[in-house]
């Protein structure tokens, strides 16, 4: 799994801390996948996507997963489990 | 359709036969009313403009649903570029007509709109978006304005919708039919309402339970049975009736407000894009208001500009353009100018693309904009005011100055710096009015101030987005705070002790 960081100048979430979290060498997760991980919605690590269009690609943007808003706690569970679908 | 003419946009506009009524008369022939045309015109220069190849670039884009040249502000917007360009479309045309030109509310309802019955549609499997899609392109396609309405006369503003002794102080449905809705209720300060060819209505507040048939969003054409108008009162309105375009200070443009009524409107279901879904109501109004609190960026600024080409013209021919403290004057008026456009930009750059696929702006950023835009042009007008000195406010009428006897004693008095016609002193005296005091002033001053949600409103978005926690890290951080003190290691400086 690959993790994508950009900008981190006005981080709402801890990112570190939400990699940490996410599933390394995960059978259920493919080869392929990826996460924007951005501390705050401007999403810089995705371009300013809070949606990619790669399938294998999940955007964290401060409290959001794919556009959708997220607690802070509830990030790493979520990247998780979109990640193994 | 291809795009409009201004004259095809009159002509429209005039075949709707709205119910407009104004000094208690209902009045018919309101495109050509000398107090409404000048707001007819400033929409229109939005139909001129686009047709100009040196202003396509900001005028025109490109349909993402038809793949078709639109009027941007028919336009959902596609990227961090076309944000921008909407910003500077809306300097340019405040520059060009020195006005509220009126069909930014529009613009900023359908991109509101946009994300959010797609939103709703994935969490409640309702089929808003696509229907909305649809209605978007029966805007691009023909060309039309379209009225953003959301704000309600709102009652005691301490109860919630459904607890107003009133029911009709929140727009809201009176009867689902099989065939459609009917609502009732009102829209107040409605800016370009009787410019429109169609209705965005849109819920005020975030609504809770209790208050799902007033979380309602839908569209209607201006002229749908039982919409009417009340055409709202500017100050000086009436120096439009007087026949001279002296006084008026800009007798070309101006804007326009009304209050909107909905006496039991029918609702066909396929203009339906909201109906009960409470939890939606609140990101509809966020993101409206977020949009249009990015465009005040833009059109006060073009405004300002005027205002600051006024001041400094006054300043030419008063003959103190020379002295330090104009000119100290002037760079301070484009300082705080250029500050909003700097933050109407800076929302757009920082815009993201949304689940829909459509981008937004930066939320944070876009209200500090506006927040800056309830204050800045205040400071604005108030340096020109200065710069142009009490004769913008006591100088004599059009009719004195016509008159035989006593015109040659007015333009004896009235003679500025040497080279400047004293009819051109005072027309740019009195445009400085117009801006500041006279009808351009509702939206330059009052509508910067309330118009897109009033200053605590911003308040509460920045406060929600300003990530005070990470702050106060940072400075605990480099404060050392939580740290183990060594009271042994503080000791007085050795040059000081040897003294």
């Amino acid at each position: 799994m690959k993790i994508v960081y950009r900008g981190g100048c006005n981080p709402h979430i801890d990112r570190t801390a939400v990699a940490a979290k996410l599933p390394a060498d995960d059978p259920d997760v493919g080869p392929g996948a990826t996460v924007h991980l951005s501390g705050c919605p401007r999403a810089c690590a995705s371009d300013h996507l809070l949606v990619s269009d790669d399938p294998g690609t999940v955007v964290v943007a401060g409290e959001l997963v794919d556009g959708v808003p997220t607690p802070a706690p509830e990030l790493a569970p979520t990247v998780t489990r979109k990640l193994k679908e | 359709m291809a795009l409009k003419t201004p004259e095809e946009f009159r002509q429209s506009i005039a075949d709707l036969h709205l119910q407009i009524y104004l000094f208690g008369q209902k009045i018919d022939d309101y495109v050509d009313h000398p107090m409404i045309r000048p707001s007819i015109n400033c929409i229109a220069m939005t139909y001129e403009l686009a047709r100009l190849p040196e202003y396509e670039d900001l005028m025109l884009a490109t349909s993402h649903l038809t793949g078709k040249k639109v009027n941007r502000f028919t336009h959902i917007h596609q990227s961090t570029g076309d944000l921008s360009k909407k910003v500077k479309m809306q300097r340019l045309l405040g520059q060009k007509t020195g006005s509220c030109f009126q069909r930014c509310v529009g613009m900023d309802a359908i991109n509101a709109l946009y994300s959010v019955t797609y939103e709703t549609d994935q969490a409640r499997g309702t089929q808003y978006h696509e229907r909305f899609k649809r209605y978007v392109q029966y805007l691009q396609d023909n060309d039309l304005v379209a009225d953003g309405a959301m704000t309600d006369p709102k009652g005691d503003r301490g109860l919630a919708p459904h607890q107003q002794p009133d029911p009709d102080m929140y727009l809201h449905i009176v009867e689902k039919r099989d065939d459609g809705l009917v609502v009732r209720g009102a829209k107040a300060h409605q800016t370009g309402a009787c410019n429109s060819h169609e209705i965005i209505v849109m819920p005020t507040v975030a609504m809770r339970e209790g208050d799902e048939d007033y979380a309602v969003s839908f569209s209607c054409p201006a002229n749908a049975e039982g919409v009417y108008y009340i055409y709202g009162r500017q100050s000086c309105d009436t120096r439009r009736l007087e026949g001279n375009d002296l006084d008026v200070g800009n007798a070309q443009f101006g804007g326009q407000e009304a209050l909107m009524v909905f006496d039991d409107v029918f609702v066909p279901w396929d203009r339906v894009y909201l109906c009960g879904e409470i939890e939606f109501s609140g990101a509809l109004v966020e993101r409206f208001a977020g949009f249009h609190r990015q465009s005040y960026g833009g059109c006060k600024v073009g405004v300002g500009d005027v205002l600051i080409g006024a001041a400094a013209t006054a300043a030419d021919m008063n003959g103190v353009a020379r002295a330090s403290h104009i000119k100290d004057k002037l760079i301070e008026m484009t300082h705080l100018n250029e500050t909003l456009f700097s933050c109407g930009l800076a929302c757009s750059y920082e815009g993201v693309k949304m689940p829909a696929g459509n981008y937004q702006i930066d939320m944070l950023l876009a209200n500090v904009c506006k927040q800056n835009v309830t204050r800045f042009p205040y400071e604005i007008a108030r340096l020109a005011e200065d710069i142009a000195g009490g004769l913008m406010v006591t100088m004599p009428s059009a009719q004195d100055l016509a008159d035989e006897k006593i015109g040659p004693i007015v333009e004896k008095f009235l003679v500025g710096q040497c080279d400047a016609p004293v009819i051109d002193r005072m027309r740019i005296l009195r445009l400085v009015e117009n801006l500041t005091l006279g009808t351009a002033a509702v939206s330059y001053r009052t509508e910067s101030m309330h118009g897109a949600g009033s200053p605590q409103a911003q308040r509460i978005m920045i406060a929600r987005q300003s990530n005070i926690d990470h702050k106060k890290e940072l400075a605990k951080a480099l404060a050392g705070v939580g740290k183990p003190w060594d009271k042994g290691r503080a000791k007085v400086p050795t040059a000081v002790a040897g003294a």
